[in-house]
């Protein structure tokens, strides 16, 4: 099972959506609100996403080694699947 | 309607900085340079703050609220010409300004 | 304020000035209401409606392109997007947003 790993913002609606299409796939997944955590934390992930060659838009998400930005259920399954 | 209202004396007004002013109540900004006066809307197309607080560099006013920016030649939004503020014709009469609203 | 009053402000606000921008409210009414709702709520915690779906950084004139409307900082992005990043504004002619794509701005050609 591939690791997947949700960074969201609390106020985002694509970071809701992003999760509810992991939960009905049954699909288990990390989820960690950026807006929640303390300023260390928000840093670290703010470099990971610039890292991953992304800006500060949400939802991120990573799946094992592979990044994306926004909701986008194609590009997500893409990701699963491996191809 | 277009008619030539007093606003202000012009030599009460600063050079290069934005004052407000309120023909018939309306919130106008004006703007001398020299024996030249500039007249515009004096609320910003973004969220109606008044524009007067801002900062003018050059031809550029940038409202306080939130960084908008104005060419106070034509009104005109930088970051989207499709917006911008009312300009009016403003001229000086007997050291007076008016400007037609 | 209310949040409900504030919202319709918001929405009254904004209206005029991404239609000359060629956009309008999302379709969707439960995810513009969403959507409103946060801005009103991050306005009253910040005095700010900053977009719900961008993180705020310490550099004002950074945060000052998410401000609501926000689409003229990040015009070509959501042109290729058709829609803005948060989904409150879409390109005139979408009736169906929920057929649109989210496009990270550095994947739009």
């Amino acid at each position: 099972m591939k690791k997947v790993t949700i960074y969201a913002l609390s106020t985002c609606l694509w970071c809701r959506k992003t999760k509810k299409y992991f939960e009905e796939k049954k699909i288990p997944f990390e989820a960690v609100d950026y807006d929640k955590q303390d300023e260390e934390k928000q840093k670290a992930m703010t470099a990971e996403m610039k890292a991953a060659g992304f800006n500060c838009s949400f939802p991120f998400v990573r799946i094992d080694g592979e990044c994306t930005q926004g909701f986008d259920p194609a590009e997500f399954d893409r990701m699963l699947d491996g191809k | 309607m277009d008619e030539a209202i007093e606003a202000a004396e012009l030599e009460k007004l600063p050079e290069n900085r934005p004052h407000a002013v309120f023909p018939l109540g309306l919130p106008v900004l004006l703007v001398r340079r020299g024996a030249e006066v500039y007249a515009l809307e004096n609320r910003c197309a973004h969220m109606g703050c008044p524009l007067s607080g801002g900062t003018l560099d050059g031809n550029t006013l940038t409202c306080p609220c939130h960084d908008w920016r104005f060419d106070i030649r034509d009104g005109k939004f930088l970051d989207a010409p499709e917006i911008g503020l009312k300009v009016y014709h403003a001229e000086i009469r007997g050291g007076k300004v008016f400007v037609r609203i | 304020m209310s949040v409900e009053g504030r919202k319709k402000a918001l929405r009254e606000l904004f209206a005029p000035t991404v239609d000359r921008l060629g956009y309008k409210f999302t379709p969707n009414d439960e995810d513009a209401d969403f959507l409103l709702e946060q801005l009103a709520n991050i306005e009253a915690e910040t005095g700010v409606p900053y977009c719900p779906c961008q993180a705020r950084s310490k550099d004002r004139a950074a945060d000052m392109r998410m401000v609501c409307p926000c689409i003229p900082f990040h015009r070509k992005h959501y042109d290729a997007m058709r829609r803005c990043w948060c989904g409150l504004f879409v390109h005139k002619d979408v009736t169906d947003p929920d057929s649109l794509r989210q496009i990270p701005e550095g994947r739009v050609k």
